[in-house]
C-alpha cells in the first residue's frame, strides 16, 4: 500500500525540487525525507498497521461469524458453556506476543531518533568496518548513520516558538561583531483580507516570508525553546516533533538529503493564530546556503529568501537509500 | 426551616409513596430518582456538547475562517480584522469546551451518575445507595460546576474574547495568566474542582454500596460485571481526580496569588502541570469506559441466552486495566522533551494494556458464540461497540510508540483515536444501555425500529465523520486548527458530511423518545426474556420507588 | 428499627434540603471567589460580600447537615450496617485526602530530586528572563532562600503533634470504657495541642525569609505545609465539635462514630505531617548543610 502513496504523492510532485505538502485526498503520510521518517513510516506503514488491520479484521470477521451462525434462527437453542481455559490463556498470551513483536521494532527506532547521534563515533565505525572489509556490514550501517556528514559535524539551528511565529538562530553563524545570526520567521497567511492569493506558489497557511534554510546531506542538530507559552516544532516530512517549552531547551536532530521545500506547523495549541504559525524549511546544497547565510548577516533578508526560493538540484543522493 | 419538617415526618417514606413534586426531584435522596436526574442533565449537556462540535465540523468543512467568523460578527458585535481575532479565539474555546462538556457533563454524569445509580442497587439488590443524602450532592455539585464552565464561556478571557481557548488539557501557559488572564480561566478551574468533589463523593458512594451493601449470598465474585466496572471507575476516581484538583489549585494560586509552580520565569515548571494532569487524565479515559465495558458485558449475554464467558477473567480485567491505567500518563507526552528511557518504559507500560482489553473483547465474542443471539436493539449498539472499540483500541497502540507518536502526537489521528473509543465507545456504550434498560427505567416501551434506524444512522455517521481524520492525521493535520492548508480539504469535507448523517441520527433518538413518551406503551419487568438473568429484571418497570425492603437472597449460580 | 415492612437495617433518609443548598452555595462561593480574585459581573476586583456570603452558607450547610446525621444517629439509623458502611466512607474520604497531598509532594519532589533534569542542561541560558532564574535555582534549595532549622520549631511541632496523637487515642480508651471525663480531658488536651502547632506554625511562617508569592521555593513550601496547616484546623474543629457532642451528653461508648472519624482524621493529619517533615524539612536542610 505504502508504494502506491509514495507512487500518487511522486506523481503529484514533479517539481523540479522536492516539496512536501499535503496532498488533497492522500491517505498516508507526507513522503519521507529524512532517514528518521523513513523508518517512522517502515515501522507504520508496514509493519504496525498491518498488525492493527489483521487484529481489526480478525474480530470483525468473529463478529460477522457469530452473527450469521448463531443468530436466533440458525441456532435457536443457546448452549450453556462459559469456560475454557485453553483458549483464554491463548488470547491472552498471543496478544501478549504481538505486544512483544511490535516493541521489538518500536525500541530500536525510537533510540535512534532519540539519541542526538555521536558523530566522531559514526566515523570511527563506519572507517572499522571499511578497514575491516565488511562491506556488507558497512552498507548496512549507512543506511542509519552517514559518515560524510558526521564529518563535517553539525549544523545547530535553534527554533524559538513566540505567539505567533518562530525565532530561528544559527549559533555557528556569527558577522563580524560576533553576533549570530537570528531572524524571526512569519507566517504569510493570517486568515485575513490581507493574505495574497497566490497559494500555488506559496502554499496557503504553510508558506512564511523568512524559512528556516539548512544545507542538504548535513546532520542538523536543532534545539526548540519557548518565550511565552507551549508550542511545538515539526516537520511531517522528517517526522520529528519537539515542544518548545517555556523554561527548557529541547533538542533533536535530523538528516535531509533532498533539497526541496519542506512544510511543517505548530503542533502545540499556543493561543489564537495556533494554526497561523507555519514551519519553511528550505534544504538548499551546502554552496547555496553558505550564500544565504552571508545575505543574512548582511541584513539582506529578502534578497537571502529569494536566493533559496528555487533550490539548486543536487547530485542524486547517495546516502539515503531513495525511497520516493 | 425544612428541617424541622424532617424531623417530623421521620422515617415515613417506608411506605411506596412518593414525596411531591418539589421534594421527589430536588430534594431527593432516591438513588432512581437521582440517576433520573443525572440522565436528564447528561442529555442537556450532551447536546451542547454535539452543537459545540456542530461548530467544529462547520467550521472545518471547507478551508478558511467562516462560520466562525459570522458568529463572531453576528452575535458578538465585532467586526474588522478585531472580528478574525475573535473568531480564531472563539474556535479554541468552542473544542475546549466541547471536549470538557463530552467527558465532565456528558459521559461521566451518564453512565456513572446516571446508569451507576439506577443500576448499581437495583443490581447488587440493595435498597438503595450507602449515602443517599451525598449522593444527591454529588448530582447537583456537578450541575453547579456545568453552571460555572458555562459562566466561564461568556465572561473575558483574553483579550481576543470570552471564555479559555486552551483546550481541555489546560496546559499552562496558555491556561495562566500569560495565556488567559481574564476570569475564564479561573472559573473553569472552580467549574473541575466542583465537579471534581462532585465525583469524589460519588466514587465513595459507589465504593461503599458495592462493598457494604451486596444482598445475601451475592460475593464480590456473584456481582454483576456493570456494578465491576462501576467499582472499578470509582477507585480510579477517587485516587486520580484529587491530584488533579490539586494541579488546579496549584494554577489557580499561580494565576492569583504569584505562586511559581508553572512559572518558569521563577524557576518552575509548566511540564509538571502536565505529568500531573494526565496523571488523572489517564485513568480518566477508562473511567468513561469501564461503565461501558460493563454494560455491554450484560446486554451480550442477555441476547445471546447465554451467561457470560470467562465472568472471572472479564472482572480481573477491569481491575488491571484500572491499576495499570496508572502508570502509563505519560504517552501524551512523548514530545515534551521526555528522557528516552523514560520514553520506553511509557511504552512497554502503556501496550501491557492490549491484553486485558483484548481478554474482553475475545470473552464477549465468546459469550456470543454458541448462543441465539437475538437482534434488538441494545445488541446492535453492543455489537458495534465490540467493533469500533476495537478499532480505537489499536490505534491507541500505534500512538502508544513513541517512535510513531513523533509523527502522529497533536494530529488527527489521535483525534480519530480518542472519538472512535470515546465518541463511538463510551458514546454507544451509552446508548446500548439506554436502549437495555429504558422500559426498566421509564416504564414504557420504545420502537424498536426508530431505535435500529438510529443505530444505523449513527453507527454509518460516525465511521464517516472519524475514519477520515486517521488520513488527515496521516497527512500531518494538526489538531486544534481553526484553518489548514488546502492539501487536508477533502477528508475535512467528508468527515463534515458524517456529521450531518450523525444530526439526523440524533434527531432519530429524540424522535424515538417522543414517541415512546406518548404512547406510553406499558412496559413489563423483564422484557428480554431468559437471556436477562441479573436482579433488576426481577423488579416491576418502573421498579416501586422503594425496591427490596426485603433483601433478594442470592442463592443461584446467577447474579451475574 | 424502620417503619412499615422495611425489613433491612440500611438508612433510607428522607429528602433533604442540604444537598441543594449545598451546591447552591459552593457556586456562589466559586463565583465568589473569581469575583474576588478578578472582578466579575461588573463587580470589581476585590469585592468580598459574595465569597464570604458563600463562605457562610456553606458554613450554614455544614452546620445543618451534619447535626441532622448526628440525630439520626441518636435516633439509631446508624445500625452495625450502616455504621460500616459510614467507617468505610470515612477511611475513604482521607484516601482521597491523601492523594490530594500527593500532589504537593509531587511538585516538592519534582523540584528537588529532577531539578538538575529541569535547569541545568535543558535551560534556555540565553534567554535573560530565565538565566536570572536559572543562577538562583540551580540548587534546592535554591541560593540565596534561608531555609528553616527543622530542629528548631518544626521538631517542637512534630512532638506536639505526635503528642496530640496520643492524647487523642487516650480520649477514644476512656470513651470506650465510659469514662467520660477522662474521654473530655483528653479530647481537650488534644484540642489544645492542635491549636499550640497552629500558633506554632503561625510563628514559623512570620519568621519565613522567602514568601508563597515570587518563589518557587516559597510555592511548593507554603502550600505543603499550608494545605496541611488547613487541615490540623479542620481536624481541630472536628474534635472541638466531638468534645461539645460529648459535654451535651452525646456518644457513647458503643455508638461514637463521629469521635472515631475526628481520631483518623487527626491520625492522618498527624502521619502526613510526619512525611512533611521529613522531606520538606529535614531532607534539604540536611543535604544543604552536607554540601556546605
Ligand atoms: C475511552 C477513552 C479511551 C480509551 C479506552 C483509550 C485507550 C487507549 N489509548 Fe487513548 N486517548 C484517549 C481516550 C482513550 N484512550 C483520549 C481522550 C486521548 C487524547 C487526549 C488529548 O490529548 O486530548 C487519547 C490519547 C492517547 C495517546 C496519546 C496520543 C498523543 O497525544 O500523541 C496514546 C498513546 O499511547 C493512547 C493510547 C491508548 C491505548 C494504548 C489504549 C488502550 O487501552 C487500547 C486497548 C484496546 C485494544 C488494543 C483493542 C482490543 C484488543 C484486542 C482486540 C487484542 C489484541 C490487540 C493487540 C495485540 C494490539 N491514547
Ligand atoms: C466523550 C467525549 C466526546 C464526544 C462524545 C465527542 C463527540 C464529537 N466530537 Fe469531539 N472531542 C472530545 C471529546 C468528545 N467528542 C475531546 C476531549 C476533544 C479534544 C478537545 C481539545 O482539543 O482540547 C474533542 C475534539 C474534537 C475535534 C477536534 C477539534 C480540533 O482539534 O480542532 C473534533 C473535530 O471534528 C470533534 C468532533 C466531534 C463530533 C463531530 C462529535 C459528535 O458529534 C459525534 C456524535 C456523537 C453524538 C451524536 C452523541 C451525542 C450524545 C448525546 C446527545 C447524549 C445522549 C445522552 C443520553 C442518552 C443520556 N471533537
Ligand atoms: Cu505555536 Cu501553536
Ligand atoms: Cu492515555
Amino acid at each position: 500500500m505504502r508504494h502506491f502513496f509514495a507512487a500518487l504523492c511522486a506523481s503529484i510532485l514533479a517539481a523540479p525540487a522536492f516539496a512536501a505538502t499535503p496532498v488533497d485526498g492522500a491517505l498516508g503520510f507526507q513522503p519521507a525525507a529524512t532517514r528518521i521518517a523513513e523508518r517512522i513510516h517502515f515501522f507504520h506503514d508496514d509493519y504496525v498497521m498491518w498488525i492493527i488491520t489483521a487484529i481489526t479484521i480478525f474480530v470483525s470477521l468473529l463478529l460477522v461469524w457469530v452473527m450469521v451462525r448463531y443468530n436466533r434462527k440458525a441456532n435457536p437453542v443457546s448452549r450453556k458453556f462459559s469456560h475454557n481455559s485453553l483458549i483464554e490463556v491463548i488470547w491472552t498470551v498471543v496478544p501478549a506476543l504481538i505486544l512483544v513483536a511490535i516493541a521489538g521494532l518500536s525500541f530500536p527506532n525510537l533510540y535512534y531518533q532519540d539519541v542526538v547521534p555521536n558523530l566522531e563515533k559514526i566515523q570511527t565505525e563506519s572507517a572499522a568496518l571499511l578497514a575491516d572489509g565488511k562491506s556488507a556490514e558497512y552498507e548496512r550501517y549507512t543506511k542509519n548513520y552517514f559518515p560524510d556528514a558526521a564529518a563535517k559535524g553539525f549544523v545547530n539551528v535553534k527554533a524559538q516558538g513566540n505567539q505567533w511565529n518562530w525565532t530561528y538562530s544559527y549559533p555557528d553563524i556569527v558577522d563580524a561583531d560576533g553576533f549570530a545570526l537570528e531572524f524571526v520567521s512569519n507566517g504569510i497567511h493570517k486568515g485575513t483580507a490581507a493574505d495574497p492569493a497566490d497559494s500555488d506558489v506559496r502554499p496557503r497557511n504553510l508558506a512564511v516570508d523568512y524559512p528556516m534554510v539548512i544545507p542538504a546531506g548535513r546532520y542538523v542538530r536543532y534545539y526548540t525553546a519557548a518565550a511565552d507559552v507551549i508550542h511545538s516544532w515539526t516537520v511531517p516530512a522528517f517526522g520529528v516533533k519537539t515542544d518548545a517549552v517555556p523554561g527548557r531547551l529541547n533538542e533533536g536532530w535530523f538528516l535531509v538529503d533532498e533539497p526541496g521545500v519542506y512544510y511543517g506547523q505548530c503542533s502545540e495549541l499556543c493561543g489564537v493564530d495556533h494554526a497561523y504559525m507555519p514551519i519553511e524549511v528550505r534544504v538548499v546544497p551546502q554552496d547555496q546556503f553558505d550564500a544565504w547565510a552571508q545575505l543574512m548577516l548582511a541584513g539582506d533578508y529578502d534578497a537571502a529568501a529569494a536566493s533559496v526560493r528555487t533550490m539548486a538540484a543536487l547530485e542524486p543522493s547517495t546516502q539515503l537509500a531513495a525511497n520516493h | 426551616m425544612p428541617m424541622d419538617e424532617i424531623a417530623l415526618d421521620h422515617h415515613d417514606d417506608a411506605h411506596d409513596h412518593k414525596p411531591g413534586f418539589f421534594r421527589r426531584w430536588f430534594l431527593s435522596t432516591n438513588h432512581k430518582d437521582i440517576g433520573t436526574l443525572y440522565l436528564i442533565f447528561s442529555l442537556f449537556a450532551g447536546i451542547v456538547g454535539y452543537t459545540l462540535s456542530g461548530l467544529i465540523r462547520w467550521e472545518l468543512a471547507e478551508p478558511g475562517i467562516g462560520p466562525m467568523l459570522w458568529i463572531v460578527e453576528h452575535f458578538q458585535g465585532v467586526q474588522g480584522d478585531a472580528a478574525i481575532t475573535h473568531a480564531k479565539h472563539f474556535y479554541n474555546t468552542v473544542i475546549t469546551y466541547h471536549g470538557l462538556i463530552m467527558i465532565f457533563f456528558m459521559v461521566m454524569p451518564a453512565l456513572i451518575g446516571g446508569f451507576g445509580n439506577w443500576m448499581v442497587p437495583l443490581m447488587i439488590g440493595a435498597p438503595d445507595m450507602a449515602f443517599p443524602r451525598m449522593n444527591n450532592i454529588s448530582f447537583w455539585l456537578t450541575v453547579a460546576g456545568f453552571v460555572l464552565a458555562c459562566i466561564s464561556m461568556t465572561v473575558p478571557g483574553n483579550s481576543a474574547g470570552n471564555g479559555f481557548g486552551g483546550g481541555w488539557v489546560l496546559y499552562p501557559p496558555l491556561s495562566s495568566t500569560t495565556g488567559h488572564p481574564g476570569p475564564a480561566m479561573d472559573l473553569l478551574i472552580l467549574s473541575l474542582h466542583t465537579a471534581g468533589i462532585a465525583s469524589i463523593l460519588g466514587a465513595i458512594n459507589f465504593i461503599v454500596t458495592i462493598l457494604n451493601m451486596r444482598a445475601p449470598g451475592m460475593t464480590m465474585h456473584k456481582m454483576p460485571l456493570f456494578a465491576w466496572g462501576v467499582l472499578v471507575t470509582a477507585v480510579l476516581l477517587l485516587l486520580s481526580l484529587p491530584v488533579l484538583a490539586g494541579a488546579l489549585t496549584m494554577l489557580l494560586t499561580d494565576r492569583n496569588f504569584g505562586s511559581q509552580f508553572f512559572n518558569p520565569a521563577g524557576g518552575g515548571d509548566p511540564v509538571m502541570f502536565q505529568h500531573l494532569f494526565w496523571f488523572f487524565g489517564h485513568p480518566e479515559v477508562y473511567i468513561m469506559i469501564l461503565p461501558a465495558f460493563g454494560i455491554v458485558s450484560h446486554i451480550v449475554s442477555t441476547f445471546s441466552k447465554k451467561p457470560i464467558f470467562g465472568y472471572l477473567g472479564m472482572a480481573y480485567a477491569m481491575v488491571s486495566i484500572g491499576v495499570i491505567g496508572f502508570v502509563v500518563w505519560a504517552h501524551h507526552m512523548y514530545t515534551v522533551g521526555m528522557n528516552v528511557d523514560l520514553k520506553a518504559y511509557f511504552i512497554a507500560a502503556t501496550m501491557v494494556i492490549a491484553v486485558p482489553t483484548g481478554i474482553k473483547i475475545f470473552s464477549w465474542i465468546a459469550t456470543m458464540w454458541g448462543g441465539s443471539i437475538d437482534f434488538k436493539v441494545p445488541m446492535l449498539w453492543a455489537i458495534g461497540f465490540i467493533f469500533l472499540f476495537t478499532v480505537g483500541g489499536v490505534t491507541g497502540v500505534v500512538l502508544a510508540n513513541a517512535g510513531i507518536d513523533h509523527a502522529l502526537h497533536d494530529t488527527y489521528y489521535v483525534v480519530a483515536h480518542f472519538h472512535y473509543v470515546l465518541s463511538l465507545g463510551a458514546v454507544f456504550g451509552l446508548f446500548a444501555g439506554w436502549y437495555y434498560w429504558f422500559e426498566k427505567m421509564f416504564g414504557i416501551k420504545y420502537n424498536g425500529m426508530i431505535g435500529g434506524l438510529h443505530f444505523w444512522l449513527m453507527f454509518v455517521g460516525s465511521n464517516v465523520l472519524f475514519f477520515p481524520q486517521h488520513f488527515l492525521g496521516l497527512q500531518g493535520m494538526p489538531r486544534r486548527y481553526i484553518d489548514y492548508a488546502d492539501g487536508f480539504h477533502t477528508w475535512h469535507l467528508v468527515s463534515s458530511f458524517g456529521y450531518a448523517i450523525t444530526l439526523a441520527a440524533t434527531l432519530v433518538f429524540f424522535i424515538g423518545l417522543a414517541e415512546a413518551m406518548i404512547r406510553r406503551r406499558k412496559g413489563v419487568a423483564n422484557p428480554w426474556g431468559e437471556g436477562a438473568t441479573t436482579l433488576e429484571w426481577t423488579l416491576p418497570s418502573p421498579p416501586p420507588f422503594h425496591q427490596y425492603n426485603e433483601l433478594p437472597h442470592v442463592t443461584n449460580k446467577g447474579g451475574h | 428499627m424502620s417503619s412499615g415492612d422495611v425489613k433491612h437495617d440500611y438508612h433510607l433518609v428522607n429528602p433533604s434540603p442540604w444537598p441543594l443548598l449545598g451546591s447552591l452555595a459552593v457556586l456562589v462561593l466559586a463565583v465568589g471567589g473569581v469575583t474576588y480574585m478578578k472582578g466579575l459581573f461588573g463587580l470589581e476586583k476585590g469585592t468580598m460580600w459574595l465569597m464570604a456570603l458563600g463562605f457562610a452558607m456553606v458554613a450554614y450547610v455544614m452546620i445543618g447537615w451534619w447535626r441532622e446525621v448526628a440525630k439520626e444517629g441518636a435516633l439509631g439509623d446508624h445500625t452495625p450496617v450502616v455504621s460500616i458502611g459510614l467507617r468505610y466512607g470515612m477511611i475513604l474520604f482521607i484516601a482521597s485526602e491523601v492523594m490530594f497531598f500527593v500532589a504537593w509532594f509531587w511538585g516538592f519532589f519534582e523540584f528537588t530530586i529532577f531539578e538538575s533534569a529541569r535547569t541545568g542542561s535543558t535551560w534556555d541560558a540565553t534567554n535573560p528572563l530565565y538565566a536570572d532564574a536559572l543562577s538562583r535555582f540551580k540548587e534546592w534549595p535554591p541560593v540565596g532562600v534561608e531555609t528553616f532549622d527543622p530542629f528548631h520549631l518544626p521538631l517542637i511541632n512534630t512532638l506536639v503533634l505526635l503528642l496530640s496523637g496520643t492524647t487523642v487515642t487516650w480520649a477514644h480508651h476512656a470513651l470506650q470504657h465510659n469514662d467520660r471525663s477522662g474521654a473530655k480531658l483528653g479530647l481537650l488536651l488534644t484540642i489544645l495541642l492542635g491549636m499550640g502547632f497552629t500558633a506554632l506554625q503561625v510563628i514559623e511562617y512570620s519568621h519565613a525569609g522567602f514568601t508563597y508569592d515570587g518563589t518557587l521555593y516559597g510555592s511548593a513550601f507554603f502550600m505543603a505545609t499550608g494545605f496541611h496547616g488547613a487541615h490540623v484546623v479542620i481536624g481541630t474543629i472536628f474534635l472541638a465539635i466531638c468534645l461539645m457532642r460529648l459535654m451535651m451528653g452525646g456518644m457513647t461508648p458503643k455508638h461514637h462514630l463521629g469521635f472515631e472519624f475526628a481520631a483518623w482524621y487527626w491520625h492522618f493529619v498527624d502521619v502526613v505531617w510526619l512525611f512533611l517533615f521529613a522531606f520538606v524539612y529535614v531532607a534539604p536542610y540536611l543535604i544543604m548543610e552536607g554540601g556546605k
